[in-house]
């Protein structure tokens, strides 16, 4: 015991990482920051990296040309050991982090811990929030299935929809009006170096911040007294179950009860295909079906910008120190309304996609 | 703690799971006509086996094209597989068993051919991907050197990349040895992108140089295997055609034995009851290179087309199919 100890020590200084290792271990965190209550953030974090390490190994395999993509998805699917595992690990985890995401934000809200001195703890999350669907988006393509080309067409025309940068973030994006080989390759290389350098750079900032501000006190005082651990290892040993149970329940999902669903190749000739938009994005589908001819771009860009800028301006316009929600029914009245109408479009867009197809 | 960190855990697996459950529910395909392959252990001895029972049936539309244009037929499929074995079952009505494919009759003082051609169940599968195929069938397989006329090569791919599985059930040409005859299909050459899968098989014309009558009998010293057909190994050169009277019928067309990846496909067939039953088996996995591999995890898009005592382009064609294993 006491061999193994002085050589993971001389390795660590050999690697000249034992100072780094003795400022984890002397750093102390709030033991309540990985509880049952707050267990979202951490979450979201576990599938951020099971994204990275998921992409990383698809990425080995994948070619970015309309011709090969999709046989190279499905060579690494099938022909690999635990290849399904492994997509079906980052097919659910995006999904899985939005709602994630989801819950996570709404607790911030509902318990005020976005209000001062926490604003920008709150900005970088929604900022995180926005990015993600991004990734997905370009993620989309990469498979260059029926229902993958369909989709990122229809969300060209929504884009180039939008007046003066629309055409330009077309252009941007794929090059030209064709989705074909320049948009695989800008959609590859958006989703797998600036997306999640974007991701990456956010969640440092939401940790630096939330370091710097401390996490918000429990609404109600605990009668348990305050306590710090160590980050290293009390608290990375805990996100550590945390991290190897979400693998564990994703991979035996995927692998025996939920494949990821593929579709056909994509046939840029096949304009009889229907694409059904995901689940995240039912409400904005919904939306850009009740505004049409001029008023599109109120659907495509005035409503999701003015929801994501009243998201991102929140703890600047409710600076009240009152955390309480029933003291602040008012602003949770709103929200509770704003979520209602986008379950209400979310329906509406889904009796309209999935229940009018005969089978 | 303990009971706290237990019950937390499962309750973050249960999240997990609902989650997945209610996403692959919204990301579910279009419905398209989809063959599911239920798995069984024990083998289906043939079409009648139990097995048949717990495969699911699907009505295949066909529309027809030349000869047949503005008809339409249809066929019940059903498929299962064991560890090692894909079955397809194909029932269709058809009112004329045609088997005839151009034989020899004697009318006492020549011989001349016989009207008729023989009915066919065509499959195709992709070996290496054939662009678009999965969307449009074989439409896409219209591929011709430039300036040949279409009638002329039939059949082929529009690239060497891309290759097709291409299984022909023939009631009168595969269906006496109890195969299918299997080829693929390719870039066209100089006239058909056809190939015949590596080994023997496939018919010979049974003629004299002149083509003016058979070549070949039934050996008659050889019980004949298949009823009602001349099989190559079992037919001896006339020597004498004095002794044949008004109406005796030779096979034109004689089928040769399959052996080799030719002969991967096993079929058991019968006419009855104003229609044909089909039952096809084949190694998910031959290990020829001329041959589709079937993963039970992937889905293969197929497409038919039906002969109905024709040939060439007379046919009911199908709209693409998926295969897909249920788990």
């Amino acid at each position: 015991m006491k061999n193994s100890e002085n050589m993971s020590q001389g390795l660590l200084k050999l690697l000249a990482l034992d100072h780094a290792v003795d400022f984890l271990k002397n750093t102390t965190i709030s033991s309540d920051a990985l509880t049952w209550k707050r267990v979202c953030g951490s979450i979201a974090t576990v599938l951020v990296i099971l994204l990275f390490l998921s992409g990383a190994f698809m990425a080995l395999y994948y070619s970015p040309y309309p011709g090969a993509a999709y046989d190279s998805v499905q060579y690494a699917e099938f022909d690999l050991p635990f290849g399904d595992v492994i997509r079906g690990i980052h097919h659910w985890s995006w999904n899985l982090l939005l709602v994630v995401m989801l819950l996570h934000m709404t607790r911030t809200f509902f318990t005020g811990a976005y209000k001062p001195p926490r604003e920008m703890v709150w900005v970088s999350g929604v900022l995180l929030l926005l990015v993600v669907p991004l990734a997905i988006i370009t993620g989309d393509l990469l498979p260059w299935t029926q229902a993958g080309y369909w989709t990122t067409r229809v969300r060209v025309s929504i884009i180039s929809s939008v007046p003066v940068i629309g055409p330009f973030m077309v252009d941007l994006l794929q090059g030209g009006p064709r989705t074909g080989i320049v948009a695989l390759t800008r959609f590859y290389v958006l989703h797998v170096i600036f997306l999640p350098a974007g991701i990456i750079s956010l969640l440092a900032l939401h940790f630096y911040f939330l370091r710097l501000k401390g996490l918000a006190d429990p609404i109600m005082p605990s009668r348990l007294p305050k306590r710090n651990i160590a980050l290293l290892p009390d608290m990375i040993n805990r996100w550590l179950i945390l991290f190897i149970v979400v693998t564990l329940a994703i991979g035996i999902a995927t692998r025996f009860w939920f494949a990821v669903p593929y579709g056909d190749p994509a046939d840029p000739s096949d304009s009889r295909f229907v694409p059904k938009p995901e689940w995240w994005v039912l409400f904005l589908n919904q939306l850009v079906s009740i505004f049409k001819g001029p008023f599109t771009i109120v659907g495509s860009a005035v409503i999701p910008g003015a929801l994501a800028g009243l998201l991102l301006v929140l703890p600047f316009i409710s600076r009240s120190p009152e955390r309480r929600p029933v003291r602040r029914w008012k602003e949770i009245l709103v929200a509770m309304l704003i979520a209602a109408a986008i379950l209400g479009l979310s329906v509406m867009s889904w009796i309209e996609h999935f229940t009018s197809t005969v089978a | 703690m303990k009971k706290q960190l237990i019950t937390g855990l499962a309750l973050c697996v249960a999240a997990i799971f609902f989650v997945i459950l209610v996403s692959s529910i919204s990301t579910a395909d279009a419905a398209e006509l989809t063959l599911t392959a239920n798995m069984v252990k024990e083998i289906p001895a043939g079409p009648d086996a139990p097995a048949w029972q717990k495969a699911k049936a699907i009505q295949i539309p066909f529309v027809g094209k030349e000869q047949f244009a503005g008809k339409k037929a249809d066929v019940t499929a059903k498929a299962l597989y064991t560890a090692d074995t894909v079955y397809f079952l194909f029932k269709w009505k058809d009112a004329t068993q045609s088997t005839v494919k151009g034989a020899w009759e004697f009318d006492g003082q020549k011989w001349f051919h016989r009207k008729g051609n023989e009915d066919r169940i065509s499959l195709l599968f992709e070996i290496n991907r054939i662009n678009n195929f999965a969307t449009k069938g074989c439409a896409v397989t219209c591929h011709g050197p430039a300036g040949k006329p279409a009638k002329e090569f039939k059949f082929a791919t529009a690239s060497a990349a891309e290759k097709g599985d291409l299984w022909q059930w023939k009631a009168a040409r595969s269906a006496p040895y109890n195969a299918v005859d299997d080829g693929w299909l390719t870039v066209a050459g100089e006239k058909t992108g056809r190939q015949n899968d590596a080994g023997g098989g496939g018919d010979v014309k049974n003629e004299v140089t002149d083509k003016s009558k058979p070549l070949y009998m039934q050996d008659p010293g050889k019980k004949p295997s298949a009823p009602g057909f001349l099989l190559m190994e079992e037919a001896v050169e006339i020597k004498d055609y004095s002794g044949f009277k008004a109406g005796d019928v030779i096979t034109y067309q004689m089928p040769k034995k399959p052996d080799g990846s030719r002969a991967d496909v096993k079929a058991i067939s019968s006419y009855g009851a104003g229609g044909w039953t089909v039952m096809l088996s084949r190694k998910l996995d031959t290990g020829h290179d001329d041959d589709v591999v079937f993963n039970a995890r992937k889905k293969y898009p197929f497409a038919l087309a039906l002969f109905d005592d024709s040939g060439d382009e007379n046919s009911y064609d199908s709209e693409v199919i998926t295969l897909e294993f249920g788990r």
